[in-house]
């Protein structure tokens, strides 16, 4: 089949794919090799520093697996994560929508918020720790569900991912809702919440992954054993006896399980809503 | 749109599908626990050229993280073979002695879960005849 070209347009020149799926594979091997040392590890329970290292694992079990789960509570260690990520997604998809519906409307002082926001980011949570704790002490809420999932209530990053989201809804339709009588509340949540879902699952991943990782503010809010998280058992893990390497991987890949799992099963929607309004001028 | 597509079209949703699979999966294997997990080990004791040794004490210890403590021994009956009844852990060791025929090597035994019943593949062999 012959292709006309039209006159005065140069063809377009075709690169070959094949480097860019080398580098590819090449940056795909250097982030999946830990996560397969760590899988490896976890089945066989062989000497990290052993030398030469066995690529493939050499008789693998799970009995590693086993002993995690009857040598301490992590079932109670696993609910506990669970209610709080649960918690601090909740919040951060109703937070932030509200937020950032906020910042998409035309207000004096507007800008100083996004200023203050975007200064805030830079803020290490480390520096506030301390008003923090005392203002979680001040309503009570040490040693709660509550009180492990309140700092991570919102996030500034997904304020903006939201208000990247709503900022793409035409104003007609917000217009049009209000019209038909739909208080802000109700356009929030049957308008733009539903016009987002890539931002909802980028809010649900952030937020779960933010929570369920979180080290520090457990261990100064929980002073109950039966209140620790995943990564709170897991440094108590530690603690234990000498010859635990394999038990130790195989709790790294319990606690890094849930995670992945949500990332997999939202990673189109998560994709899609961090890079909606990348491409605004 | 009918009842029956609108089932179909949220149960092929990947969102609702994952965690009705993982929970069968947890179901099925509770379930299997449920009726597997009555602490029977059984076994053998023979001698070194594979002859039963009966009334050798086979003796049972839970193994921790830090601590390997006995729970209890069992006595083989006349075709060596021996049954405990009570174990409740996942990780114990089996060692088998008799008076004049010396000691066994201890044998780690590795479970699924607690209290897992299990029939031993390799008996626990005693060093020496008897007399």
């Amino acid at each position: 089949m012959s292709v006309r070209r039209r006159p005065g347009v140069a063809p377009a020149r075709r690169y070959p794919h094949w480097p860019i799926h080398i580098a590819l594979l090449l940056v795909s091997f250097c982030m999946l090799v830990p996560f397969y040392w760590v899988l490896k590890t976890s089945l066989t329970g062989e000497n990290i520093f052993v030398y030469p290292p066995s690529l493939w694992p050499v008789e693998p079990h799970l009995f590693y697996y086993v002993d995690v789960w009857y040598y301490i509570p992590f079932a109670r260690y696993l609910l506990n994560s669970v209610m709080v990520s649960g918690l601090a997604i909740a919040a951060n998809v109703v937070f932030n929508a509200m937020a950032a519906y906020a910042l998409t409307k035309h207000f004096r002082g507007r800008g100083l918020i996004i200023t203050l926001l975007l200064s805030c980011m830079m803020i290490p949570f480390q520096t506030t720790i301390v008003p923090a704790y005392l203002i979680t002490g001040k309503l009570g809420l040490l040693n709660s569900y509550f009180g492990l999932a309140l700092p991570t209530f919102s996030t500034i990053v997904c304020i903006f991912v939201y208000k990247a989201s709503f900022d793409a809804v035409p104003r007609s339709l917000i217009d049009a809702a209000r019209i038909d009588g739909l208080s802000q509340l109700q356009i929030i949540m049957k308008i733009m919440i539903p016009l987002s879902t890539s931002a909802v699952a980028t809010n649900v991943i952030l937020s779960f992954i933010w929570s369920w990782n979180n080290f520090l503010w457990p261990l100064i809010v929980v002073r109950d054993p039966q209140m620790q998280t995943l990564p709170l058992g897991l440094s108590r893990f530690l603690t234990y006896h000498e010859n635990t390497t394999g038990a130790l991987y195989a709790f790294c890949i319990m606690v890094l399980l849930p995670g992945i799992v949500l990332f997999l099963l939202a990673q189109k929607e998560f994709i899609r809503g961090l890079t909606s309004g990348a491409t605004k001028g | 749109m009918n009842p029956k597509g609108v089932v179909a079209r949220v149960l092929r949703n990947r969102f609702v599908m994952v965690p009705l699979v993982l929970t069968v999966v947890v179901g099925a294997w509770n379930a299997y626990i449920a009726l597997h997990s009555d602490g029977i080990v059984q076994g053998r004791v023979v001698t070194t050229d594979g002859a039963p040794v009966a009334g050798a004490n086979v003796h049972i210890m839970e193994q921790n993280f830090t601590t390997n403590s006995e729970r209890g021994k069992v006595v083989t009956g006349a075709d060596g073979q021996f049954l405990i009844s009570d174990n409740r852990s996942h990780n114990i060791q089996l060692r088998a002695d008799k008076a004049g025929m010396g000691r066994s090597e201890q044998q780690v035994v590795r479970l699924f879960f607690r209290a897992q019943n299990v029939t031993l593949d390799a008996p626990l062999v005693l060093p020496a005849a008897p007399h």
